[in-house]
């Protein structure tokens, strides 16, 4: 077995792709990746909508415009949250357009823009862990599609308002009842046309506590 | 009575406080359908958002859902400011507050009646999004709660930000 902390630490959110197409032999290879993932009862809940079509792209990018922005716009007009989100950015341009990015729903249109969209569902009826199992595959997808130099980004933030989620399930065809299919998040990926820095991250000790919550030495 | 109210908003304590434990910050938007079925079984109708929260409320209070509901609006026609007064789920808002304050319990975050008005601006006037932003304050003591919605008639409102902090 081959340790893969250095393909999970190197992992990055691409969100800027080239025009380059993805294969079909790749797609199935990232597919392959999911259908791998653990789930609770191994009840493999996921079902996985391959979106390719440039007007249907375009229309998942409005949508999630529409949740990230919408969210955005109050939360930037109402609060601090996202000048303490961005302090630590020195440059007030560059803080600006970060910010608009946000607000403006930016952040989350880029599936417009890649190659190929994976709209990630599962299951609901006689299921036990449907998004925790989807997230699960949605980490094999990134993983998989990292090791093949592939560039990927999972937005889940528009699918937590039934309203956009009816939208999205309308547009796919996916049947509407609350007690269907959940749908989780959308994964955009394609070839990077960008190499984002790492982003900060927690300490390890930080992180982790030894035997019981609050302790923080090792024994 | 009395008894029924409180054990309806104890169920709604109980299903919050499982929600937000469940999907911690994001759970507000996920409860915006939890009271629409009341004003959509009332035939809504308008052609403005005035005409729409004014026919709402009419059934509001009608309904005695809530003693009085009033409304302002400002950020080029994005925010929608609510003001409710002694509404059928102040017990549940109260104990959400105690629970909070005293056993690490979860913040008030969902208005079944923001809910109802919100829907039927998006389904009545065919709006893009309206989104319960903030519960700005939970008086118990006068029964009178304020909130922070917004409500986006175009994709074209989205991003149109402003400082609304003390509108």
């Amino acid at each position: 077995m081959a340790d893969i902390i250095d393909l999970i630490s190197s992992r990055r959110s691409v969100r800027r792709f080239t025009d380059d197409p993805v294969s079909d032999e790749v797609i199935d290879k990232l597919i392959e990746a999911a259908r791998w993932a653990p789930s609770g009862e191994n009840e493999q809940p996921w079902r996985l909508i391959v979106v390719r079509d440039p007007d249907t792209k375009a229309k998942i990018a409005e949508i999630a415009k529409l949740g990230t922005g919408g969210r955005v716009t109050a939360e930037y007009s109402l609060s601090d949250y996202w000048q303490r989100k961005f302090a630590g950015v020195k440059n007030p341009e560059t803080r600006a357009r970060l910010f608009k990015t946000m607000y403006t729903g930016q952040a989350s249109e880029f599936a417009g823009n890649a190659p190929v969209v994976i709209v990630v569902i599962g299951e609901l009826y006689d299921m036990f862990d449907t998004p925790y199992d989807l997230s699960c595959a949605i980490m094999s997808i990134l993983l998989e599609a990292h090791s093949l130099g592939l560039g990927a980004c999972w937005v889940h933030g528009p699918s937590v308002y039934p309203s956009i989620v009816k939208k999205m399930k309308e547009l796919l065809k996916i049947p509407t009842g609350m007690g269907q299919y959940k749908l989780i998040a959308t994964v955009s990926l394609g070839w990077p046309a960008e190499s984002p820095k790492a982003r900060e991250k927690k300490e390890f000790e930080d992180i982790v506590f030894w035997e019981e919550f609050g302790r923080k030495e090792r024994p | 009575m009395d008894e029924k109210i409180a054990y309806f908003n104890d169920l709604l304590v109980r299903l919050e406080e499982i929600f937000y434990h469940e999907l911690s910050g994001m759970t507000h938007p996920k409860v915006e359908y939890v009271g629409i079925d009341f004003l959509r079984s009332k035939n809504i109708e308008g052609t403005t958002v005035e005409e729409i929260l004014d026919n709402c409320i009419k059934e509001i209070t009608a309904g005695g859902l809530a003693e009085e509901v009033t409304y302002s609006r400002a950020g080029e026609g994005i925010l929608l400011i609510l003001k409710i007064k002694n509404c059928i789920h102040i017990p549940m808002e109260a104990k959400l507050q105690y629970g909070l304050k005293n056993e690490g319990g979860v913040a008030p975050y969902m208005c079944p009646i923001a809910n109802m008005i919100l829907d039927r601006i998006l389904e009545v006037l065919k709006f893009q999004m309206v989104y319960n932003a903030s519960i700005e304050n939970i008086d118990t003591e006068t029964g009178e709660c304020s909130l922070k919605c917004v409500i986006y008639e175009s994709v074209e409102k989205i991003g149109q930000v402003g400082d609304w902090r003390d509108l």
